[in-house]
């Protein structure tokens, strides 16, 4: 197992190289830099915006910025630098840091509730196969893919004001300021309830249709008729044998889920105004504000490996067949 | 933007919204400090109002930065504004400098040196005094190398920094190499606090202090003179400002501003979005586009806010022709010459500015709430515009005759020079600004009435930039410019040396007459102090920009602000916000008990 880890860990140095090298040379084929809506402002110095240049290392050729940044990055002297944000002035992660907590919030929640409604309904749909039930479950599931994210984000506003029941959108009160820590709690937890729903509704029908279909199998497979046929309770049959086999699949799910938690929700951020990483990130892109773009994506990839890892984990974990030697 | 459509459906179905803060306010308590009032605060003139109260406004953009020296954007200069003042500050009503932290200065007889007396008493909002240490040290920083900033190179006369020169404890002096005629405007720059800075100064990482990682950790680092300080910041939720204890007017009963409690700010994703909240009764003020004046009215009388029409804005739009007779590095011209011929046709461009329907424009872009534009200057900014430039008023057969007076004929619908060329050109504008995309479409089918065949190239932003400022491979542009209030301002549009010079820029030698003229204009208004004598100069600048058009104006959208009718004190100017003298107003009904 520790020889696993430790060979991902090692994976993940090339691939960052690849990955962000690559990075810095699309976003140089990109016409202009970040100085270009400087250089539209009727006040600006034209030696102010060459002094800028300099100061961002802009009048480098790309793969020499590339280098330059990757010198810094290298923790030589225990320290690593992966530049700062043009436009913020602040440290790359410490501001990926101030937006990441609201994110992962709603990441997690989301993908809790999205579990704890999908999994049961996947299992009741494949035992009550062809019911009544598994029918109408399936056309729901279809119908709530089928509904784009950000449609789906603007009913929910509309759901709040028609009823005043929610926050229209946003991540805390004008009030919060002024509240106990206990108040505190339960707003940002209501505030919390309509972008999770949002973003969770979406794979609650593609997690209960893999449920559902792997449980189908397993429930047709040799070792439960055999179990049957001992006379084990069908209650142990289902739960102890066919779940731990049908949910494997969607522990390697989880793993690329965790990957998305930066990216996932840019849609829902817009529409709902929640404070999350992704509309950052969106503008750092379009200003070409590279250190933040840099950052981002060294996080996403990282973050990705380690979710695959992690499911990896869990897999050997619940299942005693697999293992990394 | 899905949002803006949800936002028209939601109000054409009459739905109300809730009212955040009349909803659950009570919660708010507001402490505020006081502090003794010194001798010398500013007294307002103005009628006394009452303290208290909140007053709440949206922002599209969240500010980026909290350090002026830094600040590029209009939300963090804004945000900056409230919380630091200079040594003089501009009255849009009176349309003068007037006195800030400095209560009186004098000019010497060769108007090269300015001393300003400061006023005594004034305290930074953390209670340190404020002294003429705190301005050495704020030009000291601006000037210093190590910290490149916008400031550094605009505040030079005849090319050398202010000098700046301590003569006691509530005096300083400042010289200018030469005349400069827009000093006092400029000096109205934020100071800095010496005693939060210098040691970030001193070890070089000014340009790392107060950015908003501080202004959300550590709100109290950031002192200021300004009516405000800062008490929480949260990026991309919202800001709360409240009052500065130290703040250095008062009114008439020594009451110190500002009047309200707190002033609270909700950053949101964009301009629509802002506009709903305000409609919707969240909001106290929000600017609004002119699309969007219509349905916003008439939500006015059940959230009891006012749509007031504040005329022209600022904001000016024009089409140019590439005039640049330069090559590129393989010997291409930047322009095909006969191309380039009719583009330095003084009377081309008069018969194509005759061409272009401006109502027309007015109607179909912005639903009739703008005006035509003629001149550099926007009639807003009545400080400066000349009214008595040459105007263009749609005829299409004036035009037509004044082509075919240079030479220029139409044959079957079609438009041809006098070698038998097509006149047709290609125009490029930036794709993410709706509006110059609608006007663009406008312009082509008013050129088709002339024969003339107007290709359009809608293209991204850095895109355009890098075609009209370095490769210069473009033949007309479409483009606006945000108006500065002084003339000087605009140096780098108006000289042929200027780098927004956009139809010849980067000129060593002007190419034409016209331009040295204009060149001599601008150098003559900046080297005196009389403003009715700069005014002078500068309508003549602005007549000879309308009459040999190298930018052909278009229109200028009317600037819609909404407010609630509660606020007093109000003082609306020709040019700017209705709400620029925050500090002043105060609220006649209360949300908060």
């Amino acid at each position: 197992m520790k020889t696993v880890i430790a060979r991902r860990l090692i994976a993940l140095i090339p691939m960052l190289l690849g990955i962000t090298f690559m990075a810095t040379m699309l976003m140089h084929l990109a016409p202009g830099d970040f100085l270009d809506q400087v250089r539209m402002q009727r006040d600006a110095d034209p030696e102010y915006i060459e002094r800028l240049e300099r100061e961002f290392g802009l009048d480098n050729p790309w793969y020499v910025q590339y280098f330059l940044w990757l010198k810094n990055v290298v923790p030589w002297d225990l320290r690593s630098d992966f530049g700062y944000s043009f436009h913020y002035k602040v440290d790359v992660w410490e501001l990926l840091g101030q937006r990441l907590p609201a994110t992962i919030l709603l990441s997690v929640t989301s993908l809790a509730f999205a579990w704890v409604i999908a999994i049961p309904l996947g299992v009741l749909a494949a035992i009550y196969k062809d019911s009544i039930f598994d029918r109408i479950s399936s056309i729901l599931a279809y119908a709530a893919l089928s509904i784009p994210e950000f449609f789906l984000a603007l009913l929910a506003l509309f759901f709040a004001a028609r009823t005043g029941l929610f926050p229209l959108g946003g991540f805390t009160s004008t009030e919060f300021e002024f509240m106990s820590p206990v108040r505190r709690f339960f707003d940002v937890a209501h505030h919390l309830i309509l972008p999770t729903i949002v973003v969770g509704i979406g794979s609650i029908a593609s997690i209960m249709r893999i449920m559902r279909a792997n449980f189908i199998d397993n429930i047709r497979s040799e070792y439960v008729t055999t179990a049957r046929a001992k006379g084990v309770p069908e209650g142990i049959v289902m739960f102890r044998h066919v779940f731990r086999n049908a949910i494997n699949p969607l522990i390697t799910a989880a793993g690329f889920a965790f990957s998305s938690i930066v990216s996932g929700a840019l849609m829902v951020e817009i529409v709902m105004n929640y404070p999350g990483i992704g509309h950052m990130i969106f503008h750092a892109i379009l200003q070409q504000d590279q250190f933040v773009v840099l950052g981002a994506l060294v996080m996403s990839s990282t973050m990705l490996i380690l979710g695959n890892l992690l499911a990896d984990i869990a897999l050997a974990w619940n299942d005693p067949r697999i293992r990394y030697d | 933007m899905g949002i803006k459509h949800w936002a028209y459906r939601y109000q054409a179905g009459g739905i109300a919204l809730l009212v955040l803060l009349g909803g659950c306010s009570a919660e708010i308590e507001s402490v505020r400090e006081e502090a003794p009032v010194p001798e010398d605060i500013e007294r307002v003139a103005r009628d006394p109002g009452r303290q208290g109260d909140i007053f709440t406004g949206t922002s599209a953009g969240t500010p980026a930065t909290f350090n002026p020296l830094v600040a590029e954007d209009a939300t963090s200069t804004e945000a900056i504004a409230r919380l630091l003042d200079g040594l003089t500050r501009f009255d849009p009503v009176k349309e003068e400098v007037v006195p800030g932290l400095a209560k009186s200065w004098d000019v010497s007889e060769d108007s090269k040196t300015f001393t300003f007396h400061l006023r005594r008493g004034v305290r930074w909002s953390d209670g340190e005094p404020f002294t003429a240490d705190d301005v050495v040290f704020t030009f000291k920083a601006i000037y210093d190398e190590r910290y490149p900033n916008r400031k550094q190179m605009e505040f030079r006369a005849g090319g050398e920094p202010f000098e700046v020169e301590k003569i006691d404890d509530h005096t300083v002096r400042f010289t200018t190499a030469e005349i400069f005629a827009p000093f006092l405007l400029y000096i109205g720059t934020e100071i800095l606090p010496r005693h939060k800075l210098i040691d970030a100064f001193a070890d070089g990482t000014l340009m790392r202090q107060w950015t908003i990682s501080t202004a959300s950790r550590t709100p109290e680092q950031i002192v200021g003179t300004g009516p405000f300080r800062i008490r929480s910041f949260r990026p991309a939720q919202r800001m709360i400002y409240e009052p500065n204890p130290h703040y250095w007017r008062a009114d008439r009963e020594d009451a110190r501003l500002p009047y309200v409690d707190f002033f609270i700010e909700r950053f949101v994703q964009d301009q629509n979005a802002s506009m709903v909240a305000f409609a919707s009764g969240q909001s106290d003020h929000q600017g609004i586009t002119p699309d969007q004046a219509g349905w916003i009215r008439r939500n006015a009388e059940r959230h009891d806010y006012t749509v007031h029409d504040r005329g022209p804005s600022t904001s000016t739009s024009f089409i140019w022709f590439n005039q640049n007779p330069g090559t590129n590095e393989n010997g291409t011209p930047f322009v095909e010459p006969h191309k380039l011929e009719w583009f330095t046709n003084q009377t081309f461009r008069q018969a194509v500015s005759y061409g272009i329907d401006r109502q027309g424009l007015i109607d179909g872009v912005i639903f009739g709430r703008g005006e035509p534009l003629w001149s550099s200057v926007s009639p807003a900014n009545t400080q400066w515009y000349n009214p008595d430039v040459r105007t263009y008023p749609y005829d299409p057969e004036k035009a037509l005759a004044l082509l075919e007076e240079v030479g220029f004929r139409k044959e079957n619908g079609r438009l041809y020079d006098e070698h038998g060329n097509r006149v047709t050109f290609s125009l490029i504008t930036n794709e993410d600004n709706r509006l110059r995309a609608n006007m663009a479409t406008v312009f082509m089918e008013n050129m088709k009435d002339l024969g003339i065949e107007v290709r359009l190239r809608l293209i991204d932003f850095s895109n355009f930039v890098n075609r009209i400022s370095e490769s210069f491979n473009y033949e007309a542009g479409l483009l606006g410019f945000t108006g500065g209030r002084d003339p000087h301002g605009g140096t780098s549009i108006y000289s042929s040396g200027g780098r927004l010079h956009v139809w010849h820029p980067n000129q060593p030698e002007p190419a034409t007459e016209w331009e040295a003229r204009i060149d001599e204009l601008m150098q003559k208004q900046l080297r005196t102090l009389d403003e009715e004598e700069r005014r002078e100069y500068f309508n003549e600048v602005q007549s000879i920009m309308s009459e040999q058009l190298p930018l052909i104006y278009l229109i200028t959208p009317n600037i819609h602000e909404g407010l609630r009718n509660r606020w007093r004190n109000i003082d609306p100017p020709d040019m700017g916000t209705l709400i620029w003298n925050l500090d002043e107003i105060w609220a006649e009904q209360r949300l908060l008990p």
